[in-house]
């Protein structure tokens, strides 16, 4: 997985996921599709409904894709509303992949 | 701004509205009604608050809104009864809960000792009534407890163009699928059960709405444990994912003794925009496997499609059933079936024969599926359709909220365009005059082009008018409180009629009405309102009641306040006008001249018609600002029957009908809506009474000629009366007068420039205007000049002899 280690796209999501930020967010994960992604979740302080639906979309794609995808640095506001949406898995590691 | 500041502004701004709502239903149950859609109101204004707050974490504020809230919520499901005391305190409790929110909004605190008081009060009404009524559950309206469950079987048609459509009866159908996995569940006794399944699919109205599936999870999380469980199997791929599309679905697992009523509270305003069913643990339904996958065999697609004919919301339910789980462990495997999130009307099923799906097949694939869930263990889904017919029920009672589009705009911008607005006329004005200067023909195609540049211009200012004009319920909506407060500050009881608040006026009137109002109604239960006790002894009841009215009058908003109460007690207020020296002893007073004295600068309140003190401002202060809104206020009164002020107040301050008329060389300007009539006198109709002030007789009444020159100053020496015009002007309280003027040049609209924001108050104008050639006028007080005729009749005369 050498190139797609070269390839990595990052993504910083911003603080506020609400009804606003889920198209722009699904704009931007589609851009970067085809490549394994790192998502930075250090800044979030609040998700709602629909942005879960762009991430959760965005792991079925990168799934389809064979390609990771991952969280990383998770705020803790991040993870609390994960867990009250009652944990769904967002990160993918294809197998014997390395992100 | 932030943007969690700015949807946190939002929210108090909606707050606002809220605590309307909620007084307005509030004062209609004070009045008695008990409709259930009245009581639902109230409870959803202050669901909804709570529900705010819980999104900016307002403790307190939640804190005391939830107790309101049970309370409201016994109401509804018919355990307490809407009695006078229950309206009082819930009353009370609305303005705590208003403190609340002005706290959160100021960052102030509130009043702890009124809170716990309160909460206290609250709940001393829900414990009688629940120790009085117990075990009933006599629900009044929809969202009624379901204890005494158990299943009805619901007949669901397939009434799909196939034409032996079997009959499916759902509930035995889910019995069945339900039995192989939870046979202990489903045969325990449902109100022994310690938890519920809540089934929540936010629609993407939900969403667009604002409202959060996040926060109403975490609501839900208050009531009790939860275990949540998501079902994401709708959610498509990224490039056909639709952002503000809704396709995910939790299953909540809730333990704890909450009722249904309170687990549906939590969704009471969502319940709109999501499928929604709350069931009991152990109650009869289907459980399915968790996450349903790829639903794309025949039999799958024929029970949507059939699910999606039929009344009840089972197409998930059925698409899951017949899901051949093959990942279940799985929650966001690849799963391109968006049908088992669609709405039943939106669902797009793939054309299929119902017919060829029968009711042992689906029992089957149930089965299936539950065995599926059992090795997997996911979090069960459960649908339960009396709940859906419930929840339609509700949703068709509700009332229509067809909100009609609006935009807020900065006040500053509308200020701008109407400041715009107004040079447009004063330019519009002066640039006809100039035509008129230049001898053009009055049929020339420049002028006629002026005519119709007036018509628009007037046009354009009206409307610009009418974005200003609001409703004085903003102003009217403070008031029950402060007759709450005062009422019981002073011991007495009183109940208060409003009327007329939906009357519009401009912006900046209303933003000025509140101190009035709130002065003549404070001065009418203080003084204007016997004690219970004096009441009763007067054969009325012990209530006493206060109108606060709003009408449209003559181009005027005029504002009524009256009460029934003891009315003024004319000896003593002509008493002490005569030892202040505010009139001659032996000056003869009408009854209603009487009662206007209490306006006269330097009459204490105090020593008026009571012994409990004015608050520090006299009727004299309220009068002076009304005046400044070129206002006029009046009272009527009748002993022992109460008192009425009216004030009137023009309905904007930014433009005005006049009669442009010359006086002393001096053009002013007096409002078209005080004129009656003009006249030219004749010289045997003029009379001075006392040798000094002279009156006219127009058709057999009398009434006072004044002299605008001289009344202003401009000129030491009366005006002959044959010499000038006289015209009739009618006062607010009713007066009238006739000013004398040299000559009336027409009627103009002009644009008011106040005296008093680029000068100061003068006694007798009342604003300014711009002229078309550039020119200062003033407008008349006409109001002013009218009274002062009348009751300066000792100080004229002490002028006169000096």
């Amino acid at each position: 997985m050498t190139d797609a280690d070269a390839n990595i796209a990052e993504v910083s999501l911003c603080p506020v996921l609400d009804l606003q930020a889920a198209e722009p967010l699904r704009a931007e994960l589609m851009a970067l599709r085809g490549r394994p992604l790192q998502i930075d979740a250090s800044q979030v302080s609040r998700m709602g409904g629909l942005c879960l639906q762009v991430l959760l979309s965005a792991r079925m794609s990168w799934a389809e894709d064979g390609l990771p995808l991952r969280i990383e640095q998770a705020s803790d506001g991040f993870l609390e509303q994960l867990a009250a949406f009652g944990g769904p898995q967002i990160n993918f590691e294809p197998e014997g992949a390395h992100l | 701004m932030d943007p969690f500041e700015s949807i946190k502004a939002t929210f108090f701004q909606e707050c606002e509205e809220l605590l309307t709502d909620m007084e307005s239903g509030l004062l209609a149950m004070e009045q008695g009604d008990d409709d259930s859609e009245t009581i639902n109101a109230v409870f959803r204004a202050v669901h909804s608050v709570k529900g705010g707050a819980g999104a900016f974490g307002l403790e307190e504020l939640i804190r005391f809104a939830h107790v309101f809230e049970t309370v409201l919520d016994e109401m509804r499901s018919g355990k307490l009864h809407l009695t006078d005391e229950v309206a009082k305190v819930l009353l009370r409790a609305s303005d705590v809960l208003a403190d609340h929110v002005a706290a959160a909004r100021s960052g102030g605190s509130v009043d702890e000792g009124r809170t716990v008081g309160m909460i206290a009060d609250l709940q001393g009404l829900i414990d009688q009534d629940r120790a009085a009524e117990l075990g009933l559950n006599d629900d009044g309206d929809s969202a009624a407890v379901e204890e005494d469950f158990g299943f009805v079987p619901v007949v669901l048609s397939l009434d799909e163009p196939a034409t032996d459509a079997p009959e499916v009866d759902v509930a035995a159908l889910m019995a069945a699928a339900a039995e192989p996995v939870e046979v202990d569940e489903a045969a325990a006794p449902a109100d022994a059960a310690p938890a519920w399944r809540v089934t929540f699919r936010p629609k993407a109205e939900m969403y667009a709405k604002a409202n959060e599936a996040a926060l109403v999870l975490r609501e839900l999380a208050r009531l009790g444990d939860v275990e949540v469980a998501l079902d994401a199997s709708a959610v498509p791929p990224l490039d056909q994912l639709s952002a503000e599309q809704a396709y995910l679905t939790w299953t909540i697992r809730l333990s704890g003794d909450k009722s249904e009523a309170e687990v549906r509270e939590v969704f009471e305003f969502v319940e709109d925009d999501c499928d929604l069913e709350v069931t009991r643990e152990g109650e009869a339904a289907a459980e399915v496997a968790e996450p349903p996958l790829a639903a794309d065999d025949d039999a799958s697609a024929s029970a949507v499609e059939a699910a999606a004919a039929a009344p009840l919301d089972l197409d998930a339910l059925l698409a899951r059933v017949s899901a051949p789980a093959a990942e279940p462990a799985t929650p966001a495997a690849p799963a391109p079936a968006p049908i088992a999130a669609a709405p039943p009307p939106a669902a797009p099923p793939p054309a299929q024969d119902p017919a060829s799906m029968d009711v042992a097949g689906l029992i089957a694939l149930a089965e299936k599926a539950s065995q599926d869930h059992a090795q997997t263990q996911s979090a069960p889904a459960k649908a339960e359709p009396k709940a859906d017919q419930k929840a339609e029920a509700r949703a068709a009672a509700g009332p229509a909220t067809a909100a009609t589009p609006t935009i807020r705009v900065d006040l500053d911008r509308v200020d701008r365009l109407i400041n715009a607005v107004g040079e447009l006329v004063i330019q519009q004005a002066m640039l006809s005059q100039r035509v008129f200067e230049s001898g053009l023909a009055r049929s020339s195609d420049v002028a006629l082009g002026l005519e119709d540049l007036e018509l628009l211009t007037r046009e354009i200012q009206d409307s610009v008018m009418a974005i200003r004009a609001q409703p004085v319920k903003s102003v009217f909506q403070r008031m029950p409180r402060l007759v709450r407060e005062v009422a019981d500050m002073v011991g007495k009881k009183v109940r208060l009629v409003m009327d007329g608040e939906n009357t519009e006026v401009d912006k900046t009137v209303i933003e000025r009405l509140s101190d009035p109002i709130t002065h003549m109604l404070r001065n009418a239960i203080d003084h204007g309102l016997e004690t219970p006790d004096e009441r009763e002894a007067g054969g009325k009841g012990i209530e006493g009641t206060v109108r606060l009215a709003a009408l449209h009058r003559g181009g005027r908003i005029v504002i009524e306040v009256a009460d029934d109460g003891r009315g003024i007690n004319r000896p003593r207020v002509r008493g002490i006008a005569v030892s202040k020296g505010l009139i001659a002893e032996d000056a003869v007073l009408s009854d209603d001249e009487i009662d206007n004295l209490i306006f006269l600068p330097g009459f204490s309140t105090a020593d008026v018609v009571s012994d409990i003190s004015g608050r520090g401002v006299g009727m004299d202060v309220v009068k002076r600002s009304i005046q400044a809104l070129g206002g006029r206020i009046s009272i009527t009164s009748e002993p022992g029957k109460g008192s009425k002020f009216s004030m009137s107040l023009p309905l904007t301050l930014a433009v005005l009908d006049g009669m442009v008329v010359s006086a002393a060389d001096q053009t002013l300007v007096a409002p078209l809506s005080n004129i009656v009539e003009s006249l030219t006198p004749r010289a045997e109709d003029v009379h001075l009474i006392g040798g000094r002030d002279a009156v006219i007789c127009i058709r057999d009444t009398f009434v006072p000629l004044i002299d605008v020159g001289v009344a202003l100053g401009f000129r030491d020496t009366p005006l002959p009366p044959a010499s000038g015009v006289a015209v009739l002007v009618e006062s607010e309280g009713g007066g009238k007068a006739a000013l004398l003027v040299e000559a009336i040049q027409g009627q103009r609209q002009v644009v008011i420039k106040s005296l008093e924001a680029n000068y100061q108050h003068i006694h007798g104008v009342a604003a300014a205007t711009i002229l078309g050639d550039g020119r200062v006028a003033l407008i008349l007080d006409v109001d002013a000049l009218v009274t002062t005729s009348r009751r300066k009749a000792p100080r004229i005369e002490k002028r006169m002899a000096v």
